[in-house]
Order: structure tokens, then C-alpha cells, then sequence
């Protein structure tokens, strides 16, 4: 105890510096706390032991030290969004850094690699599919951005999309070569592949329409970020000038095929669709394919070599190119073909007014993108469905999909609007009349002299068999 | 330097009367020890002799043994008072001392030079330092640093024998850290010795809280704060004491308790909000209504806090039970 302090109550130096550097035990720290508190003298000594500092006087209030405290509910909000961007870019990141920008796509392409031991039929179902390894086991993985670029062409303007009817001889061409038709570019998925009428013959999958495209997922080709982007590919594609001949060293592979890609157009840049392009080599062996809705046609799986293309198409004059084709190389070619006779059509028509095929998707085990473009752009269908058939006559578009949902647009695919049905039952076929029929989309804008007297443009069959006719897509009378 | 060494013989005889006493105050027998039998090996005496540099201060093996067992027994090995320290507890004690600073400090205690040295080399400046800012000058803080300094030395006497206080340090806590809480004691003795007008004076706010108040009021009041000062915990009535009596801040209660600034001013906010609840309760206890209690101790809420204050500052001496003889 201290002497000099009131004897008896005070701890003495020892305590005090014991309690001050926290070596007291707890009762003993218990002991000075109630002594500090009713101690002035000792607080005091307390308060003068401690060595000096600046120190923060008086403006202290019990509420000060909450300050941090207050800062909590509008912090902890923050940081949590914070996060939230945060994992967004991040999961944004993959998506955007993985996919090349549309320039890339447009002058980058992947090799196309050739997989002959997978034979799919071109009844093409999921099953057969499957057979075949499937989609993913036809496929060289990453090249994504080789379906991209070539997805890209299948979206073709609107002016292309009425060539919706094929004959029993193009679907023999569909089925046997490489071809992408039907209006609304997109992919069919395995699964829905078995909608897909059947057709004869067996196809090397070299010469398969999806072959080399290096899909790894059906997202690389359905989801909607995907579309967006093959639709505005489309676009700088076709804003692009291509030159006759462009061939683009692929880098980082090592293959010994090469393909040939382009696009048929005439000479004032309307795309032909339904053009035949052969390709035939030195020793006089011949590759056929057709071009698609967008009047882009591939041939991949080739040999290095000399080659000679023809694409011929109906009124119009047929054209001759040679190239000389490259290992690990794939050449794009932009024919442009003349004006032949006028008595010639570019239509493919299927037996029996079958859905319209879209050969090549179908064999990617993607989805139905159910798009139209009518000037490079790709809208969505309002049904999200498979469209098997869309036919056109100006402006106007119908399009049916799987459920036997008829849409119409009267802006050439802009928008839509879904049709009233009124017959009974389903309708699985929409079609021009006869009269129409021979109107190619080229020169739809050009025929004025449509037969008055029939005035139905459109025709609907249901699956009763009854047939309806429309002029304008929306009121529709059965014959 | 020649420095008459402190008659360690009461130091000595004192630790038996300590043993003593402790054994009267119900510590263990086995801590009373005789000449016979110590309670600190030899080997374990002879290791922390010399780890603490003891014989650099010319502190023997025997006089360091001696305080080691001198201080084990007064603290009762940092163990409560019923309690029985093993050899284990014993020794994790001792070797948990700040032993090179016990050998200085019992080496100046018995007037050694090499431990005086040694001592003034590094605590003399330090020590001057503290004293400067503790009295806020120069030449104030020097004369306080010389007053502690001829006590050290042992120029005091207790009943006829010299003595230092030097003795009293136990090693628990760092040297320095004792120094200055010696220094802050002679200070506060000096503030009472200079300033028992002003302190008096110091008491008027709670006289002006009187003039307002009835004297029944004032009485239940009183009474109030008596109950409920004795239910809140120590810790609770040293916060309240220190920030509104003596107006420290809460960074200066923060070092005190060595907690951060944030948790003394939560504990503060507790504190008084609990105490506000009981004091309103005790006076409705006591027969007082609601508005009645709640006017007694301000019913503006901006001067509870200060009402508080000078409530505290009013109980103080009266309200709070004597402490006497709990050391």
C-alpha cells in the first residue's frame, strides 16, 4: 500500500503497473476496476501512467465510436453489388474473350477437319446421331468461331427467303451434299432432327453440311448471344466486300484438307439460292453441293490440289473458276453469275410439301434458332419454335412452326404476329399457290403480273388434309 | 558511484512476516517454507539466476532465490487466494516474470553499483521523461524525477531502518511501466498536497443540482444511485467514474483497459443506459411516479447524460462501500 495515499486502500506501484500492462489476473483486475471506480486518486494515476500522446479531448461521445457502425447498412448493400458486377464481368468475361469480334470471325478461319469414320444418313434423327458418335464426337472441338463464321452466311436478306419449296430432286441434292436451306437460318437440334423427313442415301460425313464446323455444345449454337451474333456477322458479312477469291492460312493447326466457302450471287449482289456448285478436281472427280437460303454453299474435306468450280443456277448463266486449293486451307469465293434465260427458276421444292430441311443444323444437334432476316438482321420467332416452313411474296412472310402456329409478318420479317387459326386442325403445310409458286424471290419485287383472277397467294394445308388460301396471310378461306 | 545499500534485513524478515501473514490470510502450508525447505528448486533457482543476469548486478544466487520466493508468496503465484500453486504453477510464475528487470531492481535495493548503472543507463532518461509529462514542465517533472530518485536510492527511512520501494517492485510488470505508475502516485500526492481547494470547488455542479432538487427528491435520489451503483459491475462503474467525472476521453479509457475505442464507448452507451433504467426504476420503487423519476433525473434526454455526471460525481464518497482492507 502506499503510504503517501489514504493507507489501506490504494494498490500500490506494482498493482497498479501489474493492472496497467494486463498481468493481473482476473480477480485481481476485477479488484482494481472497483477500486478505480470509486478511487479519484488512483484513476488520476491511472490516466497519468499512460505515456504521452496527443490526445483527442472532450469532443468524445459514447456515439463516436458508432460512426463505423452507421456506415454498415449502406456499406454492406455496396459491397454487396460490388460483388454482383463483379461476378458478372467475370462470368461475362469467358464468353466475350472466348468469342471472337465479328472482324475476326470474318477473316479467321478454323481448318476444316475431316472425320471419315462417322457416316450419318441424311434422314438425319438422334439416334443415328447417336450412332454416329454424335455431334460432339463428329466435331473437333474449339472452333467455335469457324461455326460462327460459317453460320454467318446462312442468314441470308430477305430477299432470298421465298426459295422455301424443294422438289424431290433438291432434296436428293440436300440430302447428298452439303446444302443449308429452308428461310429461317438456324440449327436444328438432335432431338428435333426427327421431325426431319427422311431421305435416301448415305453421306460421308466429310461431305455433311456440319462437318469440320468444330461444334462442341449445342449452346455454341442456340443460345440467343449466338444468334445476335451470327446476325450481326451476317451483316458485316454482307456489307463487306468479298473478293472473287480470298484464301485464309488457318493457324495453329496442322491439317492436310482444305475447303472451299462463298457465295453465289448475281451480278448486281442479290444472293442465289438453290444454285448447284460443283467442284471438280484434276482428275476429273466431282463434288456437288447447292447453296442455301443465303446463297452460301461449302465443300470441305478436300484435298490439296487444282480445282475447277461451276455454279450454275436457273436463269442464269453458269460460271467457271479455278482455283488451286491448299493444305490446311480454305478458299472463299464469291461467284457472280449472269442473267441467263428468263424462263429459269431458282426453287427447291420438296415432295409432298415436306418441312422445309435445314440439312446442315440438323446434323449439329443444335435448336432451331427460329430466326428471319430480312436485311441481315435476325428476329427471333414469337414462338421460340422450330419453323419447318416460311413462305413470302413481297413483303409478306408466313412461317409455321412445329405446333402448327402460323405467324405473318408484313415488314419482311420484323415483326410478327401470330395467326388466328381458323380451320380445324393442325396445319402442317404453308406453301404459295401454283400461281406463285414460280415467283423467285429475286424477282418477286419485279412481278406485276401476278394472276388477279386466283388472287390467293398463300396455302394452308391442315393435317385433315383440307386446304385453305389466303391473299394476305391472315384471312384464310378453304378451297 | 557509491550508494549505501537499504537495510535488506527488514526485506528479508519482512517476506517471513509476509509468509506469515499470508498463511493467517489462508494461504496453502506448503507455502510457508522454512530456512529448511524451500519452495524453489535448485536447479530451477540456479537457471533463472542466471538468465536473468543477476550476477551482473551483483545479486547472488541466494538473494535472488530469496525474492523470487518472497514475491511467488505474496501473489500467491498469480493464483486466487484459496488456491494451492503445484510446482508447475509455481515455476510457469517465476519464469513468467520480467527477471532481468527484478535483478536490477533488487540490485539497487541492496546498493549495488553495477546494478545502479545499469539502472540509470537505462531508465534514467526515460524516467525524467515521464515525469515531464505527467506535470506538464520541465523543471516540475526534474524535481519529481529527483524526489522518486533519493527514494529509490533508500534516503527514506521506516522505523529506523533505510528503505527503498524498489523492494515493493515484483517483476510481474515491466520496470518502466512500474516507475511510472510510482511517478503518477507522487504525483497525485503532490495534486492532493497543492489542490484540496480546488477539488472541493470541483464539487459544486452536484451542489447546484441540489438547489433544484427537493430535499426528499434529493434524499431518494440518493439512495437510488447507492443501489444501483452497488448492482453494476466494477468495470461499469469505472467507465462511468472515469469519462463523467473525470471527463477522460474514451481513446484515454481504451489504453487504460486495452481494449479498442470502439468497445469502451459501447460499454459506456450500455453502461449508462442500463443505469438510467435502474435508477428510474428504483425511484418509481420507492414511490415516485414515472414523470416524477424521469424529471429527477432530467427529462430532457440531451441532459440525462450530464445529469448523470453530476449524480455520479454527487454519490461519490458516500454511495460507494468502502473498499478498505480487500488488497
Amino acid at each position: 500500500m502506499n503510504r503517501n495515499l489514504q493507507p489501506g486502500i490504494h494498490p500500490d506501484a506494482d498493482k497498479l503497473s501489474v493492472f496497467i500492462e494486463g498481468a493481473a489476473t482476473a480477480r485481481e483486475q476485477e479488484w482494481m476496476l472497483g477500486h478505480l471506480a470509486e478511487c479519484a486518486e488512483c484513476r488520476k494515476a491511472v490516466f497519468l501512467m499512460q505515456p504521452h500522446e496527443e490526445i483527442e479531448r472532450a469532443t468524445a461521445t459514447p456515439v463516436r465510436g458508432w460512426v463505423w457502425r452507421r456506415l454498415v447498412p449502406i456499406g454492406l448493400p455496396a459491397a454487396a453489388i460490388a460483388c454482383g458486377l463483379i461476378a458478372f464481368f467475370i462470368y461475362l468475361r469467358p464468353h466475350g474473350s472466348g468469342a471472337p469480334n465479328p472482324q475476326q470471325i470474318a477473316s479467321v478461319r478454323q481448318p476444316e477437319i475431316e472425320h471419315p469414320r462417322t457416316t450419318i444418313a441424311p434422314a438425319i434423327n438422334s439416334e443415328r446421331v447417336a450412332q454416329s458418335g454424335g455431334p460432339q464426337g463428329s466435331f473437333a472441338p474449339g472452333a467455335a468461331a469457324t461455326d460462327v463464321s460459317r453460320r454467318k452466311n446462312l442468314v441470308a436478306g430477305g430477299s432470298n427467303l421465298p426459295a422455301l419449296k424443294k422438289s424431290d430432286r433438291a432434296t436428293a441434292t440436300l440430302a447428298a451434299s452439303e446444302t443449308s436451306a429452308g428461310p429461317p437460318s438456324g440449327s436444328v437440334r438432335a432431338a428435333d432432327a426427327a421431325r426431319v423427313p427422311s431421305s435416301n442415301g448415305t453421306v460421308n460425313a466429310s461431305e455433311l453440311p456440319f462437318h469440320g464446323r468444330n461444334v462442341t455444345n449445342d449452346e455454341q449454337l442456340s443460345t440467343p448471344a449466338d444468334t445476335k451474333g451470327v446476325a450481326s456477322q451476317n451483316s458485316l458479312v454482307m456489307k463487306k466486300d468479298l473478293p472473287a477469291l480470298q484464301i485464309h492460312r488457318a493457324s495453329g493447326q496442322v491439317e492436310t484438307l482444305a475447303g472451299v466457302s462463298g457465295r453465289i450471287t448475281d451480278r448486281s449482289g442479290a444472293i442465289i439460292s438453290g444454285a448447284t456448285v460443283t467442284l471438280r478436281d484434276a482428275a476429273g472427280k466431282a463434288r456437288e453441293t447447292t447453296t442455301g437460303a443465303d446463297g452460301s454453299f461449302h465443300l470441305t474435306g478436300l484435298p490439296a490440289g487444282p480445282y475447277e468450280l461451276m455454279a450454275t443456277a436457273r436463269g442464269f448463266s453458269t460460271s467457271k473458276q479455278s482455283l488451286d486449293l491448299k493444305p490446311s486451307e480454305l478458299a472463299m469465293l464469291q461467284p457472280k453469275l449472269d442473267v441467263g434465260a428468263a424462263s429459269e427458276q431458282v426453287t427447291v421444292e420438296v415432295e409432298n410439301g415436306a418441312q422445309t430441311v435445314e440439312t446442315e443444323s440438323a446434323g449439329l444437334g443444335g435448336q432451331v434458332t427460329a430466326e428471319m432476316s430480312s436485311a441481315g438482321r435476325a428476329i427471333p420467332m414469337p414462338s421460340g419454335l422450330m419453323v419447318p416452313a416460311t413462305v413470302s411474296h413481297g413483303k409478306k412472310f408466313l412461317s409455321l412452326d412445329g405446333t402448327g402456329n402460323l405467324f405473318l409478318s408484313r415488314n419482311g420479317g420484323k415483326k410478327w404476329k401470330k395467326v388466328n387459326p381458323q380451320w380445324a386442325g393442325m396445319a402442317v403445310r404453308i406453301e404459295l399457290t401454283p400461281a406463285y409458286t414460280s415467283e423467285a424471290s429475286p424477282k418477286a419485287k419485279n412481278e406485276t403480273s401476278a394472276p388477279a383472277s386466283e388472287g390467293a397467294v398463300f396455302q394452308l394445308t391442315t393435317d385433315t388434309g383440307a386446304v385453305w388460301n389466303s391473299k394476305d396471310g391472315a384471312h384464310w378461306y378453304q378451297r | 558511484m557509491d550508494i549505501p545499500p537499504a537495510n535488506i534485513t527488514q526485506t528479508e524478515s519482512s517476506g517471513t512476516r509476509d509468509r506469515t501473514a499470508s498463511v493467517a490470510k489462508g494461504i496453502a502450508p506448503e507455502t510457508e517454507l522454512g530456512p529448511e525447505s524451500r519452495l524453489l528448486s535448485e536447479m530451477l533457482g540456479e537457471e533463472l539466476w542466471r538468465v536473468s543476469g543477476a550476477e551482473l548486478v551483483e545479486v547472488s544466487k541466494a538473494e535472488f532465490a530469496g525474492a523470487l520466493e518472497t514475491i511467488g508468496a505474496r501473489d500467491n503465484f498469480g493464483l486466487d487466494p484459496e488456491r494451492r500453486a503445484n510446482e508447475r504453477q509455481r515455476e510457469t510464475f517465476w519464469r513468467a516474470l520480467h527477471l532481468e528487470e527484478l535483478a536490477i531492481a533488487r540490485g539497487c535495493a541492496l546498493g549495488r553499483e553495477s546494478a545502479w548503472r545499469r539502472f540509470l543507463a537505462q531508465y534514467q532518461e526515460q524516467l525524467t521523461r515521464a515525469a515531464v509529462e505527467m506535470t506538464g514542465s520541465a523543471a516540475l517533472g526534474e524535481e519529481l524525477a529527483s524526489a522518486l530518485y533519493s527514494e529509490l536510492f533508500g534516503l527514506t527511512e521506516r522505523e529506523g531502518r533505510r528503505w527503498s520501494p524498489l523492494l515493493r517492485y515484483s517483476g510481474r510488470g515491466s520496470l518502466m511501466g512500474w516507475l511510472r505508475a510510482v511517478l503518477a502516485q507522487r504525483r497525485v500526492n503532490q495534486y492532493r498536497k497543492l489542490g484540496r481547494e480546488t477539488a472541493l470547488g470541483e464539487i459544486e455542479p452536484a451542489a447546484a443540482v441540489s438547489e433544484q432538487l427537493e430535499l426528499e427528491r434529493l434524499e431518494d435520489l440518493r439512495v437510488a444511485i447507492k443501489m444501483t451503483l452497488s448492482e453494476a459491475s466494477a468495470e461499469e462503474r469505472f467507465l462511468l467514474s472515469a469519462y463523467y467525472l473525470d471527463q477522460h476521453t474514451l481513446h484515454e479509457m481504451s489504453r487504460v483497459l486495452r481494449v479498442h475505442e470502439a468497445t469502451v464507448s459501447r460499454k459506456l452507451k450500455r453502461a449508462t443506459e442500463r443505469l438510467r433504467k435502474r435508477l428510474l426504476r428504483t425511484l418509481r420503487a420507492r414511490g415516485l411516479s414515472r414523470r416524477g423519476a424521469e424529471e429527477a433525473l432530467g427529462t430532457d434526454p440531451r441532459d440525462v447524460d450530464l445529469n448523470l455526471g453530476k449524480l455520479l460525481q454527487k454519490s461519490e464518497g458516500d454511495s460507494i462501500p468502502d473498499k478498505e482492507g480487500q488488497v
